[in-house]
């Protein structure tokens, strides 16, 4: 088992820094992001509050009819506990119609159509209270791909985004995250009784090291097989991150011009620092 | 010889030269109330460090009119400073400069720019060729930039160049928080304790903070003593200036209790370096 424990404290300090200094360089005073009632947007917000204070952050509560009881009570429980002002929106209405008049019952189609309707609610309110969206992926979910491509994928900025989800946990356990919220199985709560592990077919503990071991041991794959992986968790996991990789890179421009977006026009993205 | 060095561990504005020229006056000022001798700025503290295609943007000759307010105030302080230099050969270059009694008195080009994983520098940047070092009022001075603090080869040099300080200045982005510290800072700092041991000088090293396109950069500048001894530490993550008091007495005590220097013979280091590199004596 390999420990993958950061030294919380000092992982805390850094993302707080972040938020505030990137906040500041994409010219935005406020920040805002979508409360699911997970850890993850639990743990951002946090940080968040912390970064900018509770005045500035902006917490968008978004259910759907199918969303779980406890992912709504958590939600509030998490922009309650921290003070901060929010909104919450169910989306029902505004995405039956839609599934009722295409006659859509795939249930990954109603899930990616969720997702993006709540990016679209995120970024108008976004744009109502001139806030950055902050992103709240994790790097297991991101290198997994298991994530709305457009979807929750959607942000000014990821503060977590490099922390897999077992860090995500400790961290969260750091700044005191909701007791009930770390307790809980992760779950997009796209459909009742969905998980992430029964989804991806692999626990996030077994995730996260062979994730660890791929990324940043630089193991291939027989070696990690070697080490006491079961095959088929090496193999899911190192699969889903290659077939996904479209959603981690810029899509491919067709280069024509002598300076092209995507290839060759390198300014930085904080251009405004 | 007692005297101060103040350490200016700043978050640059990127790609903006008025606002960092202005930044920098500031913390030369307050390195002036401390009474400090010199005032050293990390690497690309007049620029900033993830410039991609700002780099030619910014760069400016050395003789550029630009440093005209820092040389006036170097006649109160001396001034170790970052920037992109325009070079008159055409490339351009991560430079340092280091200036005194109103005049620059050095410009040394990084001569190990990394370009792997994320760092992309001599896609922007030339590299130096020439390892350089000054005679200063206190001592024999060099002033190596980032990477360079990893190549022993280049420290070599300033060991039997004789130098009595290396200023180090980088913009080491922060990866590997696992221990107590940042893992990266505790590489630079075992590098610190085996150079300054080993080869007697001081170094000092200046790395700033801030985020450039979510790159953190770590902070941790310090002051360390031939002895092996930490005279000034600043914070991690934290914009700031900090102050220590360095005694050139500790680099004659190291060099004769410890005497490395003595038992050296530099033509039979370079005969040897020849013979492995296949040199001209080969």
């Amino acid at each position: 088992m390999i420990d993958l424990t950061l030294n919380y404290a000092l992982v805390k300090k850094f993302i707080v820094k972040f938020i505030e200094e990137e906040v500041k360089s994409n010219k935005f005073d406020h920040a805002l992001l979508g409360i699911s009632g997970g850890i993850d947007s639990a743990l951002v917000a946090s940080l968040a509050v912390d970064a900018l204070g509770k005045e500035n952050v902006f917490g968008i509560l978004l259910p759907y009819k199918l969303s779980s009881k406890e992912s709504i009570e958590d939600g509030l429980k998490v922009v309650e506990n921290l003070g901060i002002k929010y909104e919450i929106i169910d989306i029902t209405e505004i995405t039956e119609p839609y599934f009722t008049k295409e006659k859509i019952g795939d249930k990954f189609r109603i899930g990616n159509f969720l997702a993006r309707i709540r990016m679209s609610i995120i970024f108008d309110k976004a744009r109502e209270f001139d806030a950055i969206v902050l992103g709240t992926s994790n790097k297991s979910e991101i290198m997994l791909g298991y994530t709305t491509w457009y979807g929750d994928m959607a942000a000014g900025i990821y503060p977590i985004g490099d922390l897999y989800k077992t860090q995500v946990f400790g961290l969260s356990k750091h700044v005191g995250v909701p007791e009930s919220i770390i307790a809980k199985k992760p779950s997009a709560d796209l459909w009742p009784g969905q998980t992430d592990e029964d989804e991806i077919g692999t626990p996030y503990s077994e995730i996260d090291q062979i994730l660890y071991l791929y990324l940043e041991e630089r193991k291939t794959k027989e070696e990690i097989v070697e080490l006491g992986f079961k095959k088929e968790d090496v193999e899911n996991v190192l699969k889903r991150m290659f077939a996904t990789q479209f959603k981690r890179t810029f899509p491919p421009v067709c280069k024509i011009s002598q300076r092209t977006f995507g290839h060759d026009f390198l300014y930085p993205h904080d251009i405004f620092k | 010889m007692r005297f101060k060095i103040s350490l200016a561990q700043i978050n640059p504005f990127l790609g903006d030269l008025e606002k960092n020229l202005v930044k920098h006056l500031e913390f030369t000022e307050k390195a002036i109330v401390e009474g400090s001798k010199v005032v050293v700025f990390p690497e690309l503290s007049l620029t900033g460090y993830t410039l991609r295609d700002l780099t030619n943007e910014v760069a400016l000759d050395a003789d550029s009119d630009f440093f005209k307010p820092l040389k006036e105030i170097s006649k109160n302080i001396d001034i170790v400073l970052g920037f992109v230099e325009k070079g008159e050969d055409k490339i351009t270059y991560n430079s340092s400069m280091y200036l005194s009694r109103g005049e620059i008195k050095l410009v040394y080009r990084k001569m190990y720019p990394p370009t792997h994983g994320m760092f992309e520098e001599l896609r922007f940047f030339g590299r130096g060729n020439s390892y350089k070092s000054l005679a200063t009022d206190y001592g024999k001075v060099s002033v190596i930039i980032c990477r360079d603090f990893f190549h022993p080869t280049l420290l070599s040099l300033a060991y039997l160049d004789n130098v009595d300080f290396v200023f180090a200045i980088s913009n080491m982005p922060l990866r590997g928080l696992k221990g107590e510290k940042p893992q990266i800072q505790e590489t630079v700092e075992t590098a610190s304790s085996t150079y300054t041991n080993f080869f007697g000088f001081f170094v000092v090293y200046v790395n700033r903070v801030g985020f450039d396109d979510g790159l953190g950069f770590y902070g941790g500048s310090f002051i360390q003593s031939p002895t092996g001894r930490k005279i000034v530490s600043a914070e991690l993550f934290e914009e700031t200036i900090v102050t220590g008091t360095v005694d050139t007495d500790d680099i004659y005590k190291k060099r004769t209790s410890f005497p490395l220097i003595k038992e050296e013979d530099r033509l039979l280091f370079v005969k040897n370096v020849n013979r492995v590199v296949g040199g001209l004596d080969d």
